[in-house]
């Protein structure tokens, strides 16, 4: 019972940044899948950023992938129909047997705007930062990212971008786009 | 599909605004200021409460509100009591599923109320609770809170239509104005003129301080009765004509065109076509402007102007009192603030108010017969419509 609560004290400063998470514990588990596993455990309160693990989601191939360097998502074979995000059952046939695809590297900025007050909380410190709609190149997708690379007020409408994976600090992974310089 | 007549029969908000008040003294301040606002109303004629509340888990750390605001309310609903949830379009819902039990005859006398407690010591952890409102892995986790969006969807409309910063300002103007003959809107006596907007921060480009609306806190309260009830409580009433919602995506890959708001188009047009009118006849519309950019839209896709001509519609004074209709009276929630589960109920308390010529003559439009009420949720996703009708026959 003390231990808790000591755990939870300790953890409670962690709800502000999910890139500055707790001092690190061996994780309790081992990994269920066959990744190696970041020696940091899951947050202990919920963030912006999912669980990734197949003990988790359905959907752990996806994160896996991005931690290789790639994008990806699933497909519906029947209906020849790319899903974002990806997803379990077709929302078109309802179909549970898809497949997995590589989605192209690269993308061109459809719009984009930067936040530059009112972050939430683990985002602050990155202020500002520019949120782009980015047309991915010969897919039917449209995808939501950070955009790094270059101040917002250098961006433009029709910029080639690059999807860049990262480790959003705890072992997690996530994606962005990159401006060239 | 013929159903009972519904009307509002009465309603009341509390002050909007940075409160120094929680979730629950909010919903006993709004059920003491409803009490009074219809006097003829006594606790035990309300058989069903519809508590809009967008996010009291996390503004407020409370689940379960629906058995709360009743308590604090002083009612003990025994016919139907449930939450509604739909982010920025939570009150609306509230009244529509009101709406809906005594259409159905499910209740005679419902009090639909909307309580939102937004402003926190932090004001990242209030912005968390917003990020939650998008699909949080994806859209929440690349930062794309409201903000950024809709200031998108105003940096595609300035691409495709050549709207301007100054039409922009041209809404917001308008709104504060309005607020400023409201004494619960949270920027009552507050002036923003157009150059002033124009000087604002930034928040997320091109969108200023002054193109968002706020974190507010507040509640508002309306009485629906069906027909046999309604004369019991007002000689006024507000029927409910006809309704319509469409929500087509969540997450914001599946957005489409950002400036062509297909949803609203979809919602408008059934409302409409249920109350047997078309847009021209409306007198007045009280439409969802959590930002500039927003209002500018959805002149558009209401069909009040052509494409890409809203900006031009709001420049021009078309919504203003002596305008084709008067867009938000009330002050929008540009100028009321904007507690989520409060909004659509506060809309609707000034449609009554409208009707009843009770408003201050600056906002007053001209002998109002029809009214519209929308609400938008999350990124554009959801539109929620109400057609109004002033009293009259059942």
């Amino acid at each position: 019972m003390t231990s808790q609560v000591d755990s939870r004290r300790r953890s409670a400063p962690e709800l502000a940044p999910p890139s500055a998470p707790p001092a690190s514990e061996a994780a309790p588990n081992p990994p269920a899948s066959g990744r190696p596993r970041s020696e940091k455990p899951p947050p202990f309160l919920l963030d912006f950023f999912p669980l990734e693990t197949d003990r988790e989601t359905r959907l752990s191939r996806f994160y896996d992938r991005l931690r290789e360097g790639r994008l990806s998502t699933t497909r519906c074979p029947k209906d020849d129909l790319l899903h974002w995000p990806p997803r379990t059952a077709c929302p078109k046939c309802h179909t549970e047997e898809l497949a997995w695809v590589d989605l192209p590297e690269r993308g061109r900025v459809y719009a984009f705007s930067a936040v530059l007050v009112g972050a939430p909380l683990g985002m602050e410190a990155d202020v500002p930062f520019a949120v782009g709609l980015v047309d991915l190149e010969g897919v039917p997708l449209r995808l939501v990212g950070r955009i790094e690379g270059k101040p917002w007020n250098a961006l433009r409408i029709g910029e080639v971008v690059h999807i860049e994976p990262y480790d959003i600090g705890d072992g997690r992974f996530f994606y962005r786009f990159r401006a060239a310089e | 599909m013929t159903v009972r007549s519904v009307a509002v029969v009465g309603g009341e908000t509390t002050r909007f605004g940075v409160r120094p008040t929680t979730w629950s003294e909010l919903a006993q301040e709004v059920g003491a200021a409803l009490f009074r606002a219809v006097p003829e109303l006594r606790a035990e004629d309300v058989d069903s409460l519809f508590v809009g509340a967008a996010e009291p888990e996390r503004f407020a750390f409370q689940s379960h509100v629906a058995p709360l605001a009743a308590e604090q309310m002083g009612l003990r609903p025994r016919n139907i009591l449930q939450r509604t949830e739909l982010a920025c379009a939570s009150g609306q819902s509230a009244i529509r599923s009101a709406y809906a039990a005594i259409a159905a005859g499910l209740s005679d006398v419902a009090v639909a109320v909307g309580v939102e407690k937004m402003n926190l010591p932090s004001m990242a952890e209030a912005n968390t609770a917003m990020g939650c409102v998008m699909d949080r892995p994806w859209d929440g986790a690349s930062g794309a809170t409201a903000p950024p969006f809709f200031a998108m969807v105003a940096q595609r409309h300035m691409l495709e239509y050549g709207t301007t910063e100054e039409q922009l300002a041209a809404v917001s103007e308008k709104n504060h104005r309005f607020a400023n003959s409201n004494p619960k809107a949270q920027f009552y006596e507050k002036s923003f003129p157009r150059e002033k907007l124009l000087r604002l921060p930034i928040v997320a480009p091109p969108l200023r301080l002054g193109d968002c609306s706020s974190m507010t806190d507040g509640a508002a309260a309306v009485v629906l009765a069906g027909e046999e009830f309604v004369r019991r409580y007002t000689d006024s009433p507000a029927w409910i004509r006809g309704t319509g919602q469409y929500s087509d995506f969540h997450n914001l890959a599946n957005a489409g065109s950002l400036t062509d708001w297909v949803g609203l188009k979809i919602a408008s047009r059934d409302a409409l076509a249920r109350a047997k009118i078309t847009i021209r006849d409306l007198d007045l519309a009280e439409v969802h402007d959590c930002f500039t950019i927003s209002e500018i839209v959805e002149y558009e896709a209401l069909g009040l102007c052509a494409e890409g001509k809203g900006g031009a519609f709001a420049a021009d004074g078309r919504g203003e009192v002596g305008g084709d209709l008067v867009v938000n009276p009330r002050g929008g929630l540009l100028g009321c603030g904007h507690p989520l589960g409060a909004t659509g109920i506060g809309q609707a308390v000034e449609v009554f108010q409208q009707f009843a010529q009770t408003v201050p003559q600056v906002r007053q439009a001209p002998d109002p017969e029809w009214a519209l009420v929308h609400n938008l949720s999350g990124s554009a996703n959801v539109h929620s419509v109400m057609v109004y009708q002033r009293g009259g026959a059942s």
